[in-house]
């Protein structure tokens, strides 16, 4: 009897060790980690650890460990480049990354919310510096660059600071960029050949535009690729940019009723009209993104209206094997193009959409910790030093004063393109769907299909999401 | 004193114990804070709530003048009657014919039974591909049996029936198990004396392996409608965002969007509290009238 309690006793104390052990490493791995939120108050609170505003932190005295959050994994062109930048700090200096990357979808961005809401940010985070930060930059946890300055007067002074975005929330700098991005239209010259289409220059209009896709769709092929049920963004934004002008274009409306209001219904019906005279593809309210890529990729369809990140796609579907650039079909890839977005009104065709949406930010919590200050200044410095961001930034743009001179021979036939296509710019305005975040987007993204099919005017589609948006 | 060991609980409550804490902190306080969260206005996905809705109860004032909630019930209660008479019915007969032949009864059971064990994720993207518009496999087939034009399959007017077919296809195998193995303990000596008495093979299923099936049909019958409320990740994959034009959308696709892609948190739990109370009072229908005998 006492043998079989004893027996009891000792499962039953062996389980909820094992349910305390599997706690206590999950504690533990997340005290390693990310620290939790009392440590970060116990630091926050010493006054006497935490460094004078304009001196900085001693050197520790040993290697430190950061933990560093990024977007720079999984299928992002640059995870690769990511990796050998850090794995060239850590040799340079012996300090270590602990690296909680993940690819930039909603989940991700929910986990960084999340984190930043119970103490467990990341020493450095390289994030959207949009409507998606707002959060964490009005509960005070990320640091303005001009704070840091203040102590580390050479931070960030490669970048040139027109080209750094100033949060919604206070107008503050806080993220230092890498790469920028940029939204143009890409086209394939054979079907263009094929319908007897001119490839489109720098003065592309909308109504050449338009007599280019009536040829294109007589010669029997789909004039644009887009899945409007799917991922209408960019049609979006340059329709609505097309009755505005670079000046206007990030004004969000007060009303429907008011010019800016009155531009953003304009051009939801410009998509409409294009929709309704048979433009995108047959099944465009049913199709997804990645199958009306496919149409423009196997030469079914002639634009493609995208960002600088479909560069990659396309070489990758012109590759026998995604992974590996030495299989790229260089005849394949020589038939596509890079062009400006048709213009209209008082925006040119070479007013482009773009900008720097993402940035390195460093954590109230590092920078307070005078263990970690001087190494994610430090970081950071080096992950945005002249010598590392043209390796991310690639065709794309950057925010350096002085970026060093491309080898166009690392590059491929459509990224030199795209180059050439970015050098005859004459603007780039931000992104305004950056700044309409949330629910707000509903009745005019996911509502395209309602919008173009007639279930629903374009005026009521954009005064609801405006209703929604200044209830935000 | 040796049988005081099996009178004395206490032991049993310590080994109960983890599990109930699990329990509790994974399944019932995110439930009760769900039901809270639906009156919090909440900014986006990840942060906590920034106070009560104005009025508390405004999600669901929402939700009655929302045409995708009415959307989703309605195709919910449709995939539930799929679900019944497509997997559960079909079953039955499949289950019947197998187990009237002699051999391969073990082969049958492996080759219905496997589209269980594939992830309804990859099932999707499967099923993506045979429907897909531009070559697919069915508009190939089609192509090459004479048809002209390319079929979208995820039209409006037939999208739902696309994402019902493989949903209803996945789970026959599942419920055809169950009845195998119901008629499997059926006695053969029924079978036998109404054989001797002449009974044709149609007499025998209806007046023996039916009748006798009864409550394994129920519970089947139980299984499926309560299943039907839980399918996502298929319809999902197949028709993000209720496409084409929201009208694809389950309760389950529906609460997703809005807490996932619209970052209408708050919305997406007050979804969440309806699919639960639709759950409750549809199981107690269902199992109100698919009630099991005792013989």
């Amino acid at each position: 009897m006492m043998k079989k309690r004893l027996m009891a006793a000792v499962l039953a104390g062996a389980m909820v060790l094992s349910v305390t052990a599997c706690g206590g490493q999950g504690t533990s791995s997340g005290d390693t980690q990310t620290p939790a939120s009392t440590d970060n108050n116990v630091t926050s609170d010493a006054g006497n650890d935490t460094p004078a505003e304009s001196e900085p932190a001693a050197e520790p005295a040993g290697p430190v460990e950061l933990v560093v959050t990024t977007t720079f994994a999984g299928e992002d062109t640059n995870a690769q480049n990511y990796k050998d930048a850090v794995a060239a700090w850590e040799a340079e200096t012996g300090n270590t990354v602990v690296d909680t990357s993940a690819s930039a979808d909603e989940t991700f961005k929910a986990r960084v919310v999340t984190d930043f809401e119970t103490g467990s940010e990341p020493d450095v985070l390289f994030f959207f510096n949009g409507a998606d930060s707002n959060s964490f930059i009005e509960a005070g946890k990320v640091v303005p660059i001009d704070e840091i300055r203040g102590v580390y007067p050479e931070y960030a002074a490669n970048m040139n600071d027109d080209l750094i975005t100033a949060s919604m929330v206070d107008n503050k700098k806080y993220a230092v960029p890498v790469n920028g991005i940029w939204e143009a239209m890409f086209f394939n010259t054979e079907i263009l050949e094929e319908a007897g289409v001119a490839r489109p220059g720098t003065d592309y209009t909308m109504d050449q535009f338009k007599e280019d896709c009536e040829k294109i769709k007589a010669a029997g092929y789909t004039p644009i690729a887009a899945a409007l049920g799917n991922i209408p963004h960019y049609w979006w934004e340059f329709a609505i940019f097309n009755n505005q002008s670079p000046a206007t274009h990030l004004d969000i409306p007060a009303s429907v009723d008011d010019a800016s209001g009155q531009a953003w219904v304009a051009g939801m019906n410009d998509i409409k009209e294009l929709y309704e005279l048979g433009y995108f593809p047959e099944n465009t309210l049913s199709a997804t993104d990645d199958e009306t890529f496919a149409m423009f990729t196997e030469g079914k369809a002639a634009f493609l209206v995208d960002g600088s990140w479909k560069v990659g796609g396309i070489v990758g579907a012109c590759q026998s094997d995604p992974d590996d650039p030495s299989t790229l079909d260089a005849d394949k890839l020589a038939k596509f193009d890079v062009t400006y977005v048709p213009g209209k009104g008082d925006r040119k065709a070479t007013d482009l959409i773009g900008g720097i949406t993402s940035g390195y930010y460093i954590t109230r919590k590092a920078w307070e910790d005078p263990e970690k200050q001087a190494a994610a200044v430090n970081f950071v410095e080096y992950m945005t030093s002249d010598s590392v961001v043209p390796k991310f930034a690639q065709h794309a743009a950057s925010a350096l004063k002085n970026a060093p001179e491309v080898d166009t021979a690392e590059f491929n036939a459509l990224q030199i393109k795209s180059m050439d296509m970015m050098a005859g710019a004459t603007s780039l305005t931000g992104v305004l769907q950056d700044l309409f975040q949330g629910d707000c987007r509903v009745p005019t993204f996911d509502g395209m299909p309602e919008i173009v099919t007639g279930r629903v005017s374009a005026e009521e589609a954009v005064a609801e999401g405006l209703e929604i948006y200044s209830n935000q | 004193m040796g049988a005081n060991i099996y009178r004395n609980k206490k032991p049993v409550l310590v080994f109960l114990f983890p599990a109930f804490m699990f329990m509790v902190v994974f399944l019932y306080y995110p439930f009760f804070k769900n039901i809270l969260n639906s009156f919090m206005e909440i900014k986006q996905l990840g942060s906590a709530g920034t106070g009560f809705n104005t009025p508390w109860y405004s999600n669901y004032v929402e939700m009655f003048h929302d045409q995708n909630v009415w959307t989703s019930v309605k195709n919910t209660i449709v995939m539930m009657i799929v679900t019944l008479v497509g997997q559960v019915g079909i079953a039955i007969v499949l289950a019947l014919m197998v187990d009237n032949i002699g051999r391969g009864k073990q082969f049958f059971r492996t080759v219905f039974f496997f589209p269980i064990v594939i992830s309804a994720t990859a099932l999707g993207l499967m099923f993506n591909l045979i429907f897909l518009y531009d070559k697919g496999m069915i508009n190939q087939l089609l192509e090459n049996l004479g048809k002209q034009n390319l079929t979208d399959w995820k039209a409006e007017g037939i999208a739902l029936f696309t994402m019902m077919l493989p949903v209803m296809w996945q789970y026959v195998g599942f419920y055809f198990v169950i009845l195998v193995t119901g008629l499997n303990n059926i006695s053969d000596e029924l079978y036998e004396a109404a054989r001797i008495d002449g009974a044709t093979a149609m007499q025998k299923v209806r007046y023996i392996s039916i009748p006798l099936l009864h409550n394994v049909i129920c519970t089947c019958s139980v299984l499926a409608v309560t299943g039907a409320l839980k399918v996502f990740d298929l319809p999902w994959v197949m028709f993000p965002k209720g496409m084409p034009l929201k009208t694809t959308f389950l309760t389950g696709t529906y609460m997703y969007y809005h807490t996932m892609e619209t970052k209408n948190v708050d919305y997406g739990a007050a979804l969440a509290v309806l699919i639960v109370i639709l759950g409750v009072v549809l199981a107690r229908i269902v199992n109100a009238v698919f009630r099991e005998k005792d013989y």
